[in-house]
């Protein structure tokens, strides 16, 4: 009796389970699939199964890479060189923010570290169409519009906050006794953060940097606002395909796989950091 | 014994500089970048700026404001932003727990669902947004090809300025429930199993386990998933962007999407500015209440 409604909870926890996976794999392989139709079988659609009701061709695959690479190329350099160097500078002066407000003290006026940490932090409630319309006014006067370092500058000052806030997460946990020990044989407090500190926290600094990078790298408004051709990044790519050449729903799969590649593998790799680096358990 | 102390004097000095050295590239970048432009949309949000013959900055008075009140897109974007605020935190917030108590029990491909799970949260919203559009086509849409042939009839998920905001609340739930799911799970895995385990013991099963030993141990993790999950949620734009560009009409404009047509397709500057400021209040507000109402379960102990 027992096992019998064990069994039966099993099964209906396994089914609730498959009906979400369903949900979330639909649209995935509707994307794949649709990167492998035909014009006709987009427009005739919808076809759902290959070598059933539709023959699939790689040439759209073919085409974006090797035909229209000189259009994809310049994009997809720029957001590997703005999500790269904005997550790279947002952790390096997140977790020596974070690693100064857990280990000096601090007094500006009436603030002192709980208020710097929670000033740092709360940067993040705000909605960034607040300050994306002054920051154009800004670049326009500093003649940066439409550069990779305009993008750089803002990835680091929207980053930032989570970094600090992830890695004194991490810096918190730490025995203080460690970085003594160095301090004690000689190590200055610099040597002593990053030759000592740092390489303790590294699964905490994967983690943090995964994260600013999908971030960088998905970012949409602040760079519709702050580019135009020249440092155009993939999301914005990939946003201009409809207005500018209409529904070419092939294309636009292929564009959007693209950008999702990188990201798969750098979660895939970096996986075991991630869940258990998100949300440090015990603070 | 005095060499010593101005040594040790010495000591301290440096050790406040090099604190407030490793505090510096923060501070400054945050001042710069988010401080003084939060700072500059308020003077805009007064003035008139033009672009005619060099950039020209004139003060305009309330001239902005008042007009803005006036609008009656404003009220339109506020509206559809707080319906999707509301209804999208919610359902998520639901599945999210769903789906964590569900994976959280003793089963086989634990690991394979969670991964599964936070698939949709990598992508970029605008990959969403397109994906919307090609799943909620009229005519070429499987979803609407599947509830033709059950019977339900096909939909105008994104033509009928009734049905579209309903639409984009479906992909914004697709795409950030899994948060809500990695934050919830996380959580869960932290209650120690004892708590569980005693409870079982003096009788407590299924929903009286879950209500009285284990929602109030998860509370302080879903209250911070929740606010985490609200102070985002304002920001909508990408996914809207791309799927209806706010329409058919006004019907799914949000507060950032009206600040940017505003702002740089129309190019008023300084009325965009008063828009995209006017944004602050429902999000300070909806912390504010948020965390009145909440006040009784953070502080929660373990007794």
């Amino acid at each position: 009796m027992v096992k019998k409604t064990m069994l039966s909870s099993n099964a209906a926890t396994y089914g609730m389970l498959l009906l979400w996976a369903l949900i979330v794999l639909f649209p995935f392989y509707w994307l794949v699939t649709t990167s492998f139709k035909e014009i006709g079988d987009v427009f005739r659609g919808p076809k759902y199964l290959p070598w059933v009701d539709f023959t699939p061709t790689t040439k759209w695959w073919y085409r974006m890479w090797v035909v229209e690479g000189r259009m994809l190329f310049r994009p997809l350099v720029n957001s590997l060189v703005i999500a790269t160097s904005s997550s790279l500078f947002a952790v390096t002066f997140g977790s020596m923010a974070a690693y100064a407000l857990e280990r000096f003290r601090f007094k500006f006026g009436p603030m002192k570290n709980r208020d710097i940490f929670l000033w740092i932090v709360s940067q993040r409630v705000m909605p960034p169409i607040i300050i994306a319309l002054a920051l154009f006014v800004m670049f326009h006067f500093a003649g940066l519009l439409d550069t990779q370092l305009a993008l750089i500058f803002v990835y680091i000052a929207a980053h930032t906050p989570i970094a600090v806030w992830m890695m004194s997460n991490f810096i918190s946990q730490l025995p203080i006794s460690i970085e003594e020990a160095a301090l004690v044989d000689g190590a200055s407090r610099t040597q002593a953060f990053f030759r000592v500190v740092l390489p303790m926290i590294a699964p905490g600094i994967a983690a943090t940097f995964l994260l600013c990078f999908i971030f960088a790298w998905n970012e949409f408004l602040f760079a519709l606002m702050l580019t135009g051709g020249e440092a155009q990044t993939m999301p914005l790519l990939i946003a201009a395909q409809h207005f500018q050449r209409g529904p070419q729903w092939w294309d636009i799969s292929v564009l959007a796989l693209i950008t999702i590649i990188p990201v798969v593998i750098l979660v895939v790799s970096l996986q075991r950091y991630f869940v258990k680096g998100l949300i440090p358990i015990g603070k | 014994m005095n060499a010593k102390k101005r040594k040790q004097r010495a000591t301290e000095f440096i050790e406040q500089r090099t604190g407030r050295a490793f505090l510096a590239p923060t501070v400054i970048i945050l001042l710069a970048l988010t401080l003084f432009p939060f700072l500059l949309t308020i003077i805009l949000s007064f003035s008139r700026i033009t672009f005619a013959d060099g950039v020209q900055i004139h003060f305009a008075g309330l001239a902005n404001w008042s007009r803005l009140f006036a609008d009656a897109r404003l009220w339109n974007a506020l509206s559809n932003t707080l319906i999707l605020v509301v209804f999208g935190v919610s359902v998520q917030f639901l599945i999210g727990l769903w789906l964590a108590l569900l994976v959280n029990r003793k089963i086989k491909g634990q690991s394979f669902f969670k991964v599964l799970f936070l698939l949709p949260m990598l992508l970029a919203p605008i990959t969403v947004g397109y994906m919307g559009r090609m799943m909620f086509s009229y005519v070429r849409g499987p979803i609407n090809d599947i509830f033709h042939l059950v019977g339900l009839g096909r939909i105008e998920w994104l033509i009928s300025g009734d049905v579209a905001l309903l639409t984009i609340l479906l992909a914004d739930i697709w795409q950030w429930t899994p948060l809500m799911f990695l934050m919830l799970f996380v959580g869960l895995q932290a209650i120690p199993k004892e708590f569980e385990e005693a409870a079982n013991i003096d009788g407590a099963v299924g929903w009286q386990l879950f209500r009285h030993i284990t929602l109030p141990l998860l509370a302080p993790v879903a209250i911070a998933a929740i606010l985490f999950r609200t102070v985002e949620a304002f920001k909508i734009v990408d996914i809207i962007f791309i799927m209806t560009g706010g329409g058919p009409g006004l019907s799914t404009e949000s507060m950032t999407l009206f600040a940017y047509i505003s702002g740089l397709r129309t190019f008023d500057i300084s009325y965009g500015s008063a828009i995209s400021f006017t944004l602050f209040i429902p999000v300070l507000l909806s912390i504010g209440v948020f965390l009145a109402m909440t006040r009784r379960y953070r502080t929660v102990t373990f007794e």
